[in-house]
């Protein structure tokens, strides 16, 4: 047999190793090549780079902002696109934006009621809240009192938790009014029950049973838009957003009864407005790869235009648009610095 | 580790210095890059929040961040349970909160691995990238950096040549 380089013989290992779930390689031939491929085995573990920069960045911008100093200047746009996961990270797809006031009681109730855990806040000059970010279970929700550019605006919000009716009674101890208490005879199938928050959010909050969709994992947080034509709305996220619907009830006369609809690894969910759940016109923060694009999208979706791309002084591109039935959307791509 | 409890904007060095070993240890315990970048950057943003808790505890940072990044997985492995009960598969490693040494020395070498890689010459840094985190194969590096397969496959045994070589200098 023709004696192969080293380089040969370690790629051929290293190839096997490389597309094998096993553990660990199969016994190197020899013993300097099994030494090497000790290290190659290690290198299977390596971090990438991006995500080594990105997660220092976050941190830097975060130390940054819990001393309440200046925000980092903004890049230019087009630096490092791609380089960098384009969600930024503690968020997924899609998170409900929630402005309502005072926020900071709002957050609060988002602790008791949820036990949301607030990983960042910052304050406005006039010590209201400008932006503030809690999480809840596997999710998040965005916080701010708003401006008049963005005014108040409640919004439904589908919760999955463990134990509905110890969180429908949290609720309801925080000062939230019911729909109804948890019950299994919702449609969905889920123990299901529904309240208004003082801030006029709907939380229709649920335990998942049998199958739920889940792109990548169940999100614990789900906007939930209640619309009219709510059939409309399939046709405008899968133009503007590249949607996915993945599971459309309809009645017979053709009305959405409910649709869950996928955008990147996260989802939400709408229905035909009816009886008390009439339309909360609200704000949804979209990480999309691609903003610019995706802005333009939308626009010809039938979106008008609230905000165009721009460089944020927090690490994101970002635009705004609003939908025919009154939501605006905040699309954003993470830049990582 | 004065500096960054005063200022938490110092946070930065500590991390240059720490990456590498909570990403090492977290890789160890769960296979998943996803979930290995997910329970990093929680670690992180944790001892940032408790910065200024820390100076009660009489531990090395080191093994500070070890205990919050075990603490991580553990939440993790009840989460991952909690949605997607798998009874075929088999049971995750429990989340042992006492390192064993022998475990600290494995993770530590592979930490100085790790950093070795940031020292190697940029084209073979690039293949040890494109190689083995990106798994492409040989022809596909060799389309993206314009040179021959049978360069690629040299530069590839330089760079863990490198590596091997270094890390038996580190350890005597």
């Amino acid at each position: 047999m023709a004696k192969r380089s080293l380089a040969e013989q370690l790629d051929e290992v290293l190839q096997a190793m490389l597309v094998s779930l096993r553990p660990r390689p199969e016994e190197a031939p020899d013993r300097n090549l099994a030494a090497l491929m000790r290290v190659a085995q290690e290198l299977r573990e390596l971090p990438r780079e991006e995500f080594r920069a990105t997660l220092k960045s976050d941190l830097q911008r975060r130390a940054i902002m819990s001393e309440g100093a200046a925000a980092p200047p903004a890049r230019t746009g087009k630096a490092q696109a791609g380089a960098v996961h384009y969600q930024r990270p503690g968020l997924t797809s899609i998170t409900p934006y929630i402005i309502v006031r005072p926020a900071a009681q709002f957050i609060e109730f988002l602790k008791t009621a949820f036990e949301g855990v607030e990983r960042m806040r910052m304050p406005a000059p006039d010590s209201s809240i400008m932006h503030a970010e809690v999480a809840v279970g596997n999710g998040a929700i965005e916080v701010s009192d708003g401006n008049e550019q963005y005014p108040t605006a409640p919004a439904a919000v589908h919760l999955y938790v463990d134990d509905p009716d110890a969180a429908y009674a949290r609720t309801l101890q925080a000062g939230a009014t019911s729909f109804y208490a948890p019950t299994d005879d919702h449609p969905s199938g889920d123990r299901w029950g529904a309240v208004k928050d003082p801030f006029g959010n709907h939380w229709y909050i649920a335990k998942p049973r049998g199958w739920t969709p889940r792109p990548e994992g169940l999100r614990s947080v789900q906007p939930y838009l209640h619309l009219r034509e709510a059939h409309k709305m399939i046709p405008f996220l899968e133009a503007a957003f590249g949607a996915e619907a993945m599971g459309v009830h309809k009645s017979s006369e053709g009305a959405v009864l409910h649709a869950t609809i996928r955008i990147g690894n996260a989802t939400l969910e709408i229905d035909e407005a009816h009886g008390e759940f009439q339309p909360m016109p609200c704000h949804l923060h979209v990480y999309v790869p691609d903003r610019d694009a995706v802005y333009a999208q939308a626009l010809r979706a039938g979106a008008t235009s609230i905000e165009t791309p721009q460089d944020k002084p927090y690490g994101d591109r970002a635009a705004g648009v609003k939908d025919a039935w009154g939501n605006s959307w905040f699309i954003a791509t993470h830049l990582g610095r | 580790m004065e500096a960054a409890q005063s200022d938490p904007a110092k946070f930065d060095a500590l991390y240059e210095l720490q990456f590498e070993r909570v990403y090492a240890f977290v890789a160890t315990r769960v296979r998943n890059r996803a979930t290995a970048e997910q329970l990093t950057s929680e670690v992180f943003h944790r001892a940032l929040a408790n910065l200024p808790g820390y100076e009660w505890r009489g531990v090395p940072f080191a093994a500070w961040l070890l205990r919050i990044a075990a603490n991580a997985i553990a939440d993790q492995f009840k989460r991952a349970a909690r949605e997607f009960p798998a009874p075929d598969d088999p049971p995750e490693p429990a989340a042992d909160l006492d390192l064993q040494a022998s475990e600290i020395r494995a993770i530590e070498h592979r930490a100085q691995l790790f950093r070795l890689v940031g020292q190697l010459p940029e084209v073979q840094k690039q293949v040890v990238y494109e190689r083995f985190v990106e798994q492409r194969s040989i022809r596909e590096i060799a389309q993206r950096l314009g040179k021959a397969p049978g360069a690629i496959k040299q530069l590839q045994l330089r760079a863990v040549q490198n590596l091997r070589a270094q890390m038996a200098g580190g350890h005597g």
